[in-house]
């Protein structure tokens, strides 16, 4: 039997002992596991919503959002020379307007309901008597459509072309990609024509957005919308994309200095960042009880060994007479330490993914991650990333709100499991307990003179 | 054949210097048994401490069959304790949880016996001291005073060590019992060539030594 066997072998010379220093380093691992499952989980959601936010920053005039409120419109030169502001990449420029029925010969989808009665007295809203209401129809004029409709231009969900093309993004002609139920309300299909404005447009494509409200919309070229509106020069919203996530907080004060009172500037990731707040202390929280656990995980076991090796000085001494060299005799020790340290860590491990998952839900809870308020439409699109079109402002923007209220939604509900490199850490951290609890036990033997074990006699 | 020459061993203590060991000069032969007899703190514990390697002299000789042990490195004195002497403790110190047979073997492994070889030698060495079979496999706390002493014995003789330094070992022992394990050490140092010393301050197991000395403050003088 050599001195790592015997080590082993001398984990289980006291039982009641070995079973306490196994359970508390079980539970100092468990948690220590549970913590760096939590800080995973919490990291990976924290990820996944900053790049969900996208990089983009929506800007609008000032009072005025998503066809609400009042105020001014801003200009095309304010919205184009927002493409100078340091990072920007890109800005896309939309013009929000409505058709009431005198206006077009389209018909809304949508009932007007008692909804559209309550908000039908607006200008340019909902016509006819309290009876007879019909609900306008939404036009988005942009200067972005691309050929793939992605990213919640109209409200919500994923908008894709299930007919025809999309207009270019300088197009001046009098076209429209209209909305699934808006062309089937209207008999509408790629080549039909309806009147807008006095003019005669043609359907170039069609979109389904899977949301009955974005479905009732249609989207024209800017130019042709500012036209026809009599809004020359006029934009109601824009979407200023930046080259990375790291330069939005800048790009949106630059912005904002640029535009002064005249517009809002808004950025997905600021109102994120706040809702990801109760997350990262969470993570800070899950960090520092994840060190915590393992420096005490270490500190238990170097007290129990440094015992452990007090009580058997005698012993020790004993075995140096016969010959054993403290290297023998050391790494006796540290086996030992280690045998504790292994079996803590199965229960440890054990225990820590099970009770990952509550109590990274208790963590979030406790900082007030999950704060739902009231009904929140799921599905709501609010980022410009992807390929191709991205939402117009104004439309996109507003729908923005509604994401920010799902994140908050969702913010509880992290996925917690138990990876490989949790698994590798586990190791690495046992490692180091058995190393560090073991260390100076080990040093303290190889002080123990064997001429001790005589005088004692 | 032991030979100690000027041995010499002083400790500091809170009362100033303490002479432990003075010019101790002695020579035993292979097979010799000789006991060492002398009141607490006279120096008994010491000596054995120096002839055993476990503290370092002063200066003076220890030489054993023409070796020259007193001024080895650590790791010199620790390779010849696990080769060349044997340890009977007045408490056994026997390891509690390790078996008769594993604590012999457990003073093979440190001798470097050839692993195939310890198993056989174990069992016959607690043989020759009348532990043989079933006992073997029992653990300290399941064996007699007097058998654990045995098993001392059979660890202390097992890996052939050339000198056996008994340190009062039937101290912890009644009469017979005692007398037995120090007819044991007598026999056992004859059949296989080891010298022995024994210290003791009981008179009637130095009786049954070849020869006896007596150590007073330190100092060694031959009993006639």
């Amino acid at each position: 039997m050599n001195a790592l066997r015997r080590g082993a072998r001398n984990a289980f010379r006291n039982a009641m002992r070995s079973v306490g220093v196994v359970v508390i380093l079980g539970v100092a691992i468990a948690l220590s596991i549970s913590m760096l499952i939590a800080r995973g989980a919490v990291d990976a959601k924290i990820s996944a919503v900053r790049s969900s936010t996208g990089n983009t920053i929506t800007v609008s005039p000032a009072g005025f959002f998503a066809g609400q409120g009042g105020g001014t419109p801003l200009t095309t030169a304010q919205v184009t020379g927002l493409l100078s502001v340091p990072n920007v990449t890109a800005v896309q420029a939309s013009l929000s307007e409505r058709l009431s029925s005198t206006q077009t010969n389209l018909t809304s989808p949508t009932l007007a309901g008692s909804l559209g009665q309550r908000f039908g007295g607006f200008a340019g809203g909902a016509s006819g008597s309290a009876g007879s209401l019909s609900v306008p129809i939404r036009v988005t004029g942009t200067n972005s459509p691309g050929t793939s409709l992605v990213g919640g231009a109209n409200g919500g969900g994923t908008e894709k072309l299930t007919a025809g093309v999309a207009f270019s993004a300088t197009s001046h002609a009098d076209v429209a990609i209209v909305g699934a139920d808006l062309a089937t309300k209207n008999d509408l299909k790629v080549g039909s024509t309806f009147r807008a404005w006095g003019a005669t447009i043609t359907v170039v494509g069609i979109y389904d957005a899977g949301s009955t409200f974005a479905n009732a919309g249609v989207l024209m070229p800017l130019a042709t919308v500012q036209r026809l509106a009599s809004a020359a020069n006029q934009v109601t919203g824009a979407t200023v994309t930046v080259n990375s996530l790291g330069n939005v907080s800048g790009a949106v004060s630059a912005i904002t200095k640029k535009l002064g009172t005249a517009a809002d500037v808004t950025s997905t990731q600021a109102t994120v960042q706040s809702q990801l707040a109760p997350l990262n202390s969470v993570k800070t929280i899950s960090t520092y009880t994840l060190i915590g656990a393992v420096v005490g995980a270490a500190v238990i076991l170097l007290l129990s060994m440094l015992m452990i090796v007090r009580e058997r000085r005698r012993e020790i001494g004993v075995l140096k007479a016969l010959g054993a060299t403290n290297r023998s005799v050391a790494s006796q020790f540290v086996a030992e330490s280690t045998t504790f340290t292994v079996l803590g860590a199965l229960v440890g491990g054990l225990v820590g993914v099970l009770i990952s998952s509550p109590l990274t839900s208790a963590l979030v809870s406790a900082s007030g991650g999950a704060s739902p308020t009231g009904f929140v439409r799921s599905g709501g699109g609010f980022t410009g990333a992807g390929t191709g079109f991205t939402p117009p402002a104004g439309a996109g923007g507003a729908l923005g709100f509604r994401g920010f209220r799902g994140i908050s939604n969702t913010l509880s509900q992290l996925h917690t499991s138990a990876s490989w490199s949790t698994l590798a850490f586990a190791l690495l951290a046992a490692l180091v307990i058995a190393a560090f609890g073991s260390t100076v036990a080990s040093a303290t033997v190889t002080r123990v003179r064997p001429a001790e074990v005589l005088r004692s006699e | 054949m032991l030979s100690v020459e000027n041995l010499n061993k002083s400790f500091k203590s809170d009362g100033g210097e303490v002479h432990a060991v003075r010019d101790v000069n002695f020579r035993a032969g292979d097979g010799e048994m000789v006991a060492i007899v002398g009141a607490s703190g006279s120096g008994k514990s010491t000596l054995l401490s120096l002839l055993g390697l476990l503290d370092a002299p002063d200066d003076g000789s220890i030489e054993m069959n023409g070796t020259q042990l007193a001024h080895l490195d650590a790791q010199g004195r620790t390779r010849y304790r696990s080769r060349q002497v044997g340890f009977v403790f007045q408490s056994f110190n026997l390891i509690p949880n390790l078996s008769a047979k594993e604590n012999v073997k457990l003073a093979l492994e440190f001798a470097d016996w050839p692993k195939e070889d310890r198993d056989a030698r174990a069992e016959a060495m607690l043989a020759m001291v009348g532990l043989g079979g079933e006992k073997g496999n029992r653990r300290p706390s399941k064996l007699s005073g007097g058998e654990q002493q045995r098993v001392a014995i059979a660890r202390a003789f097992a890996a052939q060590p050339q000198l056996i330094l008994a340190d009062e070992p039937t101290g912890s022992l009644d009469r017979a019992t005692g007398q037995k394990i120090v007819e044991l050490l007598r026999n056992a140092a004859s059949t296989l060539k080891t010298t022995v010393l024994v210290v003791t301050h009981d008179e009637k197991v130095a009786q049954q030594a070849d020869r006896r000395l007596e150590i007073e403050d330190g100092v060694l003088t031959e009993i006639a």
